[in-house]
C-alpha cells in the first residue's frame, strides 16, 4: 500500500470487486482496500443503522461500507440506479456522516446528468492526474474480467451438481476466483482463463441426458449475491439440477439487446418497460418456459418494487405454459433451513412432476 | 368546448372511460376529467374507497405490494366491464432526476396481467420525457386511441391544461391561506394518493381538525419552486413527488409547528426519503405514522393526539 494516495472502497457485490480492485490499482493508480467478505455481523450492523423497511440490499452494502471503514478506507464509491438504488449512495453517506465517520464519498448518482461525459468528472475528483490511455486499457480489460468471471460462473452451476468426486468443480472455481483476485494484466487473465475452462473439461460428470433444469431469475442484485441468496444456486446445484441464469452483468449490461428487441418477443405480456430489470425477467422466464425448463425461481429482496410489479406477469406465464415458479424473498432475517426446506420441496415436486409426465 | 367534435362522439355512440379513484387520480383529476368532456366522452369514476373496494384489491394483488397499489386493484374491479376503457397511467419520467416510483413504470402492464381475461380494454397515459414523451404527447396519444383526431386532442388538450392550472393555483392559495391561522398547524406530508383517499389519509385529516388543529397539505405547492428547494437539501432524490413534499417542508418549514409524515407500508420512495427527511430536519417535530389496512382508529388517534399535545407544549399553550 503507498503512503499518499486515495484508500479506496466499493461495498462487496457477488465476485465483481476483484475488477473494481483491478480498476482503481492499475487504471487509476490508487489503494484499493478490501474489506472481509460479508458475514452476518456486516448485515446486522447494516441493518441496524438503516431505515425500518428499506430493501435489503440497501442494509448490507451500508454494513459493508462500516467494514471498508474500519478497514482504513478513506474513500467511497457508491454507484447509481435506476430504482431505489440510485438513492442509496446518499442516503447511505449521511447515515455514515451522522455516525461519525469520516471519510470522502463519490457517489455516481449525482454525476448522473443524462451526459456520460459527466461521469469522467467523478473520476478526475479520484485522481486529478489521470492517464486517460492506462484509465481507458484498464477498463477495457476490466470489462474482459466481467465477462469471463460470468462466463465460469455459469459454466459452474450448470455442471457442479453432477461431478463423480465431489468437490473438484468447486476447487477450480474457486482458484479461479482467487486467481482473478490477484490478476496483472491482460495476458494473466487470458491464461486463468483457459486454465479454468481446461479444469472444467478435466472433471468427470455423471450427467443425465435430461437432467432437471430450473432458471434462476429475480432481482439484479440478490440474484447475483450468494451472500445475500443464501447460496441459492449452491444448493440447488447440491440437490443434482442444472442451474441456469442468465442475469449478470455481462448479459444485462454488457451486451443488453435493449427494451427494442426483447420487449417485441414479450409484448403479449408487457407493452411498456415495467421497471429496470422488469422487461430482461419477463423474457428470461418465458424464454426458459419456451425451453422446456422444469421450474424457475424468481428472488427478490422484501420491498423490491419492481420484481413485485412483474409477479402478476410472471404468474401469466407459470398459467401459460405450465410451468412451476418458487417466489422467494429474502430480508435481512431468512434463515437458510427454511429455505432449504422450500427449496428441497420444490425440487422434489419438480422430479414428481418429471415421472408423472 | 368545440361543438363538432362533441356532436362527432354523440352520433357515433357515446364512449366512456373509467376513473379509477385511486394512486394518480388525484393528481390528474382535473387534467382528465376536462379533457375526456372537452372530447364529449363520459368519464365514470369509481366510488371513494371503502372496506368493500379494499377487500377486492387485496384479493387481487400480491400480497407484498404496497398497500395504495391494492387499493387501486379495487377501483378498478369495480369498474370493469362498466366502461368502455380503463385509463391506466404509466409514468416512467419528467426528466432526469425527476422519477417516478417504478410503480407507475410498471402500473399499465401490472393492471393488464391481473385482470387478463376480463376482456376490459384498457387506455394508457404514458409519460415518459427522458424518451421524448410528454404530458401533450401523451393526452393526443389517448385521444388518438379512442378515435378521435391528432387536432381534436391536441384543442382538447389545451383548454384542459388552462383548467388544470386555474384550479391548481386555487388549491395552493387556499393553502397559504391556511397558513396564516393561529391555531396549531401540522402539515401533513404524504402522497395525494394517501391525504387524499377516502380510507387511508382523509381520517387522519379529519382527527386533526376535530383536534383543533389546521391541517396544511404539503403537496399544494408551487411544485417547480419546491422542486428546487427540495434539490439543495438531497441533490439527488430521484422521485418527482417525494421532491415535491420535501421541497414543500422546507419552504413552509418556520411557518408549521410540526410534520406529520404519512405513508402507506410499505412505500419504496418514502422508505428512504422519509430517514432522510428526519436526518435533515433537526429541530422541526417530525411524526411518522405507516398505515396498513388494519382497521380500529383508536391507536392513531393517540399518537395524533400526544403529538399535538407536544406541539402545544412547546409553543405554551398546555
Amino acid at each position: 500500500m503507498d503512503a499518499g494516495k486515495r484508500n479506496i472502497a466499493f461495498p462487496i457485490i457477488a465476485n465483481y470487486n476483484c475488477i473494481v480492485k483491478f480498476f482503481i490499482e492499475k487504471g487509476m493508480d490508487l489503494n484499493y482496500i478490501e474489506q472481509p467478505k460479508m458475514t452476518r455481523r456486516t448485515l446486522d450492523v447494516g441493518t441496524k443503522y438503516s431505515p425500518d423497511y428499506v430493501c435489503a440490499p440497501f442494509k448490507s452494502t451500508l454494513g459493508s461500507m462500516i467494514d471498508a471503514l474500519e478497514a482504513g478506507a478513506d474513500t467511497l464509491i457508491m454507484t447509481m440506479g435506476l430504482c431505489r438504488l440510485g438513492y442509496y449512495g446518499e442516503l447511505q453517506e449521511q447515515i455514515l456522516r451522522d455516525l461519525g465517520y469520516e471519510f470522502e464519498m463519490i457517489n455516481l448518482a449525482s454525476y448522473t446528468t443524462g451526459n456520460v461525459k459527466d461521469y469522467y468528472k467523478a473520476i478526475r475528483r479520484l485522481n486529478p492526474k489521470i492517464s486517460l490511455s492506462r484509465f481507458t486499457k484498464a477498463a477495457l480489460i476490466g470489462l474482459k474480467m466481467l465477462e469471463y468471471i460470468d462466463e465460469i460462473e455459469a459454466l459452474y452451476y450448470r455442471n457442479c451438481g453432477f461431478e463423480v468426486n465431489k468437490g473438484e468443480y468447486r476447487k477450480a472455481y474457486e482458484d479461479f476466483l482467487m486467481a482473478m483476485d490477484m490478476v496483472n494484466g491482460r495476458k494473466d487473465i487470458e491464461r486463468q482463463y483457459r486454465k479454468t475452462r481446461n479444469a472444467f473439461r478435466e472433471i468427470r460428470l455423471d450427467k443425465p441426458d435430461h437432467p432437471i433444469r430450473v432458471g434462476v431469475i429475480g432481482e439484479y442484485f440478490t440474484v447475483m449475491d450468494d451472500f445475500s441468496n443464501l447460496g441459492l444456486e449452491q444448493m440447488l446445484a447440491d440437490m443434482g439440477v442444472e442451474v441456469h441464469r442468465w442475469m449478470n452483468p455481462t448479459n444485462r449490461n454488457l451486451h443488453y439487446k435493449g427494451q427494442k428487441n426483447l420487449g417485441v418477443q414479450i409484448s403479449e405480456y408487457s407493452r411498456f418497460e415495467m421497471g429496470p430489470t422488469s422487461t430482461a425477467n419477463i423474457w428470461c422466464a418465458k424464454n426458459y418456459a419456451e425451453n422446456g425448463f422444469d421450474g424457475l425461481i424468481h428472488v427478490k429482496s422484501a420491498g423490491c418494487t419492481p420484481e413485485i410489479d412483474i409477479m402478476p406477469v410472471l404468474e401469466n406465464i407459470s398459467r401459460d405454459y405450465k410451468i412451476p415458479i418458487l417466489y422467494l424473498t429474502y430480508d435481512s432475517q431468512t434463515s437458510d433451513t427454511g429455505l432449504q426446506t422450500r427449496v428441497e420441496a420444490f425440487n422434489d415436486m419438480l422430479r414428481m412432476r418429471r415421472a408423472a409426465i | 368546448m368545440s361543438k363538432k367534435i362533441s356532436i362527432f362522439a354523440r352520433e357515433d355512440r357515446e364512449i366512456t372511460v373509467g376513473l379509477p379513484r385511486a394512486l394518480l387520480y388525484h393528481r390528474y383529476e382535473i387534467l382528465w376529467k376536462s379533457f375526456f368532456s372537452e372530447l364529449g366522452v363520459q368519464c365514470v369514476t369509481s366510488p371513494r374507497t371503502n372496506k368493500a373496494i379494499i377487500d377486492r384489491g387485496i384479493e387481487r394483488s400480491i400480497d407484498e405490494t404496497c398497500l395504495s397499489t391494492k387499493i387501486y386493484m379495487g377501483h378498478v374491479d369495480a369498474l370493469i366491464g362498466k366502461c368502455d376503457y380503463i385509463l391506466i397511467p404509466r409514468i416512467s419520467n419528467f426528466g432526469i432526476r425527476r422519477f417516478m416510483c417504478t410503480k407507475f413504470e410498471a402500473l399499465y402492464d401490472m393492471t393488464g396481467n391481473v385482470f387478463r381475461g376480463s376482456g376490459q380494454k384498457f387506455l394508457a397515459y404514458d409519460i415518459d420525457v427522458v424518451k421524448k414523451t410528454g404530458e401533450e404527447k401523451a393526452m393526443i396519444a389517448m385521444a388518438e386511441a379512442m378515435g378521435f383526431s391528432r387536432k381534436e386532442g391536441k384543442n382538447a388538450y389545451k383548454a384542459a391544461k388552462r383548467f388544470e392550472n386555474d384550479d391548481w393555483k386555487r388549491k395552493v392559495r387556499e393553502e397559504e391561506r391556511k397558513l396564516r391561522t393561529d391555531q396549531i398547524k401540522i402539515m401533513v406530508a404524504g402522497h395525494s394518493y394517501i391525504t387524499e383517499d377516502e380510507y387511508v389519509g382523509k381520517p387522519v385529516i379529519r382527527m386533526l381538525e376535530e383536534m383543533g388543529v389546521t391541517p396544511i397539505i404539503a403537496d399544494r405547492i408551487d411544485r417547480k419552486e419546491a422542486i428546487r428547494q427540495s434539490a439543495r437539501i438531497s441533490p439527488t432524490i430521484k422521485w418527482e413527488m417525494s421532491r415535491e413534499l420535501m421541497g414543500s417542508i422546507q419552504i413552509r418549514r418556520n411557518k408549521i409547528d410540526g410534520v406529520i409524515l404519512l405513508s402507506a407500508y410499505p412505500c419504496g420512495p418514502d422508505s428512504m426519503v422519509n430517514e432522510m427527511i428526519i436526518r435533515k430536519f433537526r429541530g422541526l417535530p417530525i411524526q411518522t405514522i405507516v398505515l396498513d389496512t388494519q382497521e380500529g382508529m383508536a391507536g392513531l388517534e393517540t399518537r395524533l393526539e400526544s403529538f399535538t399535545d407536544v406541539l402545544k407544549l412547546q409553543r405554551g399553550e398546555l
